[in-house]
């Protein structure tokens, strides 16, 4: 598609512009994304630094390795978004992995922790890396998937963009304050990765839905 | 400017933004003491300020394609302005609340500085990239661009920054980065020969200004953090430790406060007790032959001091998670000569992964003056996979001797994960064995002490002797009524500890997250 073309399928007043650019399931399910996702890096963190240790070493390695997924993922995000033609359904697909991963993501890393006591510090970083990458890189697909599929509707980078990382963004701030406040202490580790994962098989299932309703249209 | 170009406005913005929140989150942590949910707090603000800041941009991005349209990068360079003009403001703006009203009212300027940075992606996302099939991709790079640069930022500041500068030398240097930025931004736009040479003016002068005012808006910072748990930063300065281990300081009567906790004082001295060493000095009645002893925390050095005098201990390792106190400990002489002591062998690591990462080694005895229950992490220290592990590195008969702070989750666990233990004060002793007091043993060991050739109660001097005996009397309180200030036999403990007590886990993380629904075991006992 190419910008012409996109150009041309752009609403020509601001009204039009508004609602093209931003349907409301989307600003709801990258907020619950958004959230999810904070949930996950709160209490990953946690898990790992008794795996690893809560010197300023490791917490770096976690805190680094993290963004770094989530950078990765942009990229392969990017790619994709260049070739997918339904990147709803990519979307969708990311949401049901994250959950998936979710879910045995603490038993994973106590198991793999159990057997990485021995290893060196760059070792550490790269085990580290390897367990976060397939969730990281998951959660960094989701903004330029998103990102292409507006900008599709809307022919505005920017406003979609803002929009787009608004609500994520709010999701994960209301995150913060949950994990601590209410998730971890009533839920623990466990259950508050569970909640997480439930809110990405909700997303998942949405973004399904919309994306069924949606493919034919051109 | 190029495409290229702004992947590096990105990359500096990411670096510079979480620089700040690197800064920031040190400055609320030390102010909280260390809470479980400063992080969360802090975040909060942080990313609903980036979300605000992020919505607030679209009043910039009205046309549909801007691509190249370097009026934006007016807005663009303003933003950057004022994230750094309110940015570095957040601490000294702390270190004013935490002496006027609480250090979280700073928390909302948190919010309105991250939301200048987040106007910065989606506007440079406006600028730089076209709205056409290419636009995810070219995000994706820009927002790689953005983590990379926030990656640099936590090894740089993190690691590099903060263990060589003050938090104030630190937090002037990113302001300065950024204020170049903003510059920059500012002399590429099409803003007019005026307005940038304005702009620029204004710029520089807030820079000058404030590396001018960095060290009186910085002076005595952790001192006025302190105020608000009844610290008064008045009187003689404190000494200060920062690096990237974490913030020590010592107040002139030489208490230490780590991570802006009480950590103790310096002190082995058991004439005053002002520090209840006579839990250090317990060891020689709890163990009948503590040769090989494991301290995880080494804080202060007095335990250490303490326990390598202990008569019949051969061996004192100890692992420490901030390499600041071996700066401090020389400072002290009633601690320094701990670090000169062949016995004592010192580590600087993580307690928990230490244990982890050497199966072989077992001990007599592990002691463990662990920090406040209610702070963050100090699950990894309570809990009973925790315990486990340690039991694991005990001879046979050996004990473990920690400090609950009082807190009836650690007691409940202590004593639910070890048959055999008792409460000497406010700390738990547990053992797979029978743990035997012996008094006998203690007044020996008591009469034996030295630290530095000098005896710690001279048992020749009447009132060291009166001292001597005071203290053993502790031994006694085992077997009568219980008190706070005394022994508590396990059994015993169990049957008073409140129902709500539960055994801690690293799942459930309970002595952090109690807050108001603190249970604490034994009642009313002064930590």
């Amino acid at each position: 598609m190419t910008s012409d073309v996109v150009a041309a399928k752009v609403a020509t007043d601001d009204r039009n512009l508004e609602v093209s650019e931003a349907p409301a399931w989307i600003a709801i399910v990258f907020f619950v994304s958004g959230f999810a996702a904070l949930v996950y890096q709160v209490v990953w963190q946690r898990a790992l630094f008794a795996i690893f240790g809560i010197n300023t070493e490791a917490v770096t390695v976690v805190v680094t390795v993290f963004l770094l997924g989530l950078g990765v993922g942009s990229i392969v995000g990017g790619l994709f978004s260049r070739v997918v033609r339904h990147p709803l359904l990519l979307f969708a697909i990311s949401e049901f992995g994250i959950a998936g991963f979710g879910l045995v993501s603490l038993d994973l890393f106590k198991r793999v922790g159990s057997n990485a006591f021995d290893l060196s510090p760059v070792a550490t970083a790269i085990t580290t890396f390897l367990l976060l990458l397939a969730p990281t890189l998951l959660m960094g697909m989701t903004l330029p998937l998103l990102v292409v599929y507006l900008v599709r509707q809307s022919g505005n980078v920017g406003r979609s963009m803002s929009l787009l990382y608004f609500v994520n963004t709010a999701g994960s701030g209301l995150a913060s304050l949950a994990a601590v406040f209410l998730l971890m202490p009533r839920l623990g580790e466990h259950g508050s990765v569970r909640v997480a994962a439930f809110a990405n098989f909700a997303v998942g299932v949405v973004v399904l839905a919309q994306h069924l309703r949606r493919r034919d249209e051109p | 400017m190029t495409y290229l170009a702004l992947l590096g406005v990105v990359a500096f913005a990411g670096f510079i933004s979480l620089s700040y929140e690197i800064l920031w989150f040190r400055a609320f942590s030390f102010a909280s003491g260390g809470s479980p949910t400063i992080f969360g707090q802090l975040l909060f603000f942080y990313l609903v300020g980036l979300a605000v800041g992020a919505f607030a941009s679209r009043i910039f991005c009205r046309d549909r394609d801007a691509t190249g349209d370097r009026r934006n990068l007016i807005p663009l360079a303003a933003f950057v302005y004022v994230a750094n003009l309110l940015g570095f403001l957040v601490l000294p703006a702390l270190a004013w609340f935490a002496t006027t009203l609480r250090a979280p009212a700073a928390m909302p300027l948190v919010a309105i500085a991250a939301g200048s940075w987040g106007a910065v992606l989606p506007l440079v996302s406006h600028f730089g990239i076209a709205p056409n099939v290419l636009a995810g991709s070219r995000l994706s790079y820009l927002y790689l661009a953005n983590i990379l640069g926030a990656a640099a930022g936590t090894l740089l500041t993190g690691f590099v920054l903060l263990d060589r500068w003050t938090i104030g030398s630190a937090a002037l240097f990113i302001v300065l980065l950024g204020l170049a930025l903003a510059a920059l931004l500012l002399a590429r736009s099409a803003s007019g020969r005026r307005l940038t040479t304005l702009g620029i003016a204004v710029i520089v002068l807030t820079g000058v200004g404030y590396a001018a005012e960095t060290r009186p808006l910085f002076d005595r910072f952790y001192e006025r953090l302190l105020t608000q748990h009844g610290y008064l930063p008045h009187g003689p300065a404190s000494e200060v430790v920062e690096n990237r281990d974490g913030v020590i300081l010592v107040t002139p009567t030489h208490e230490v406060f780590g991570g802006g906790a009480y950590d103790g004082a310096i002190s082995t001295s058991l004439e005053s007790d002002k520090n209840m060493i006579v839990r250090a000095y317990g060891i020689a009645a709890l163990h009948p032959a503590p040769q090989e002893v494991l301290m995880i925390g080494l804080s202060t050095g007095a335990w250490a001091q303490v326990i390598a005098n202990l008569p019949g201990v051969e061996k004192l390792t100890v692992i420490e998670i901030n390499r600041g106190y071996l700066q401090l400990i020389p400072r002290y002489p009633e601690v320094a000569s701990v670090l000169q002591n062949p016995k004592v062998d010192i580590v600087i690591d993580d307690g928990r992964r230490w244990l982890a990462h050497h199966p072989q080694r077992t001990f007599d005895v592990i002691v463990s003056n662990t920090t406040f229950h209610w702070r963050a992490n100090t699950t990894n220290l309570l809990s009973a996979e925790f315990l486990a592990a340690v039991r694991a590195h005990l001879k046979p008969g050996g004990i473990f001797h920690f400090n609950t702070t009082g807190s009836a989750d650690a007691y409940k666990t202590a004593f639910t994960v070890f048959p055999h233990g008792l409460r000497f004060i406010n700390f738990a002793t547990v053992s797979d064995s029978p743990i035997v007091m012996d008094a006998g043993r203690w007044k020996r060991a008591l009469d034996e002490h030295r630290i530095d050739g000098k005896p710690t109660l001279d048992s020749m001097l009447p009132d060291d002797r009166r001292r001597r005996d005071e203290v053993l009397a502790l031994a006694r309180t085992l077997d009568a009524p219980p008190v706070a200030y005394g022994l508590e036999s396990r059994a015993h403990a169990l049957s008073r500890i409140d129902e709500r007590a539960g055994v801690i886990t690293d799942d459930n993380m309970l002595p952090e997250w109690r807050g108001a629904n603190e249970v604490s075991f034994p009642p009313h006992l002064d930590h």
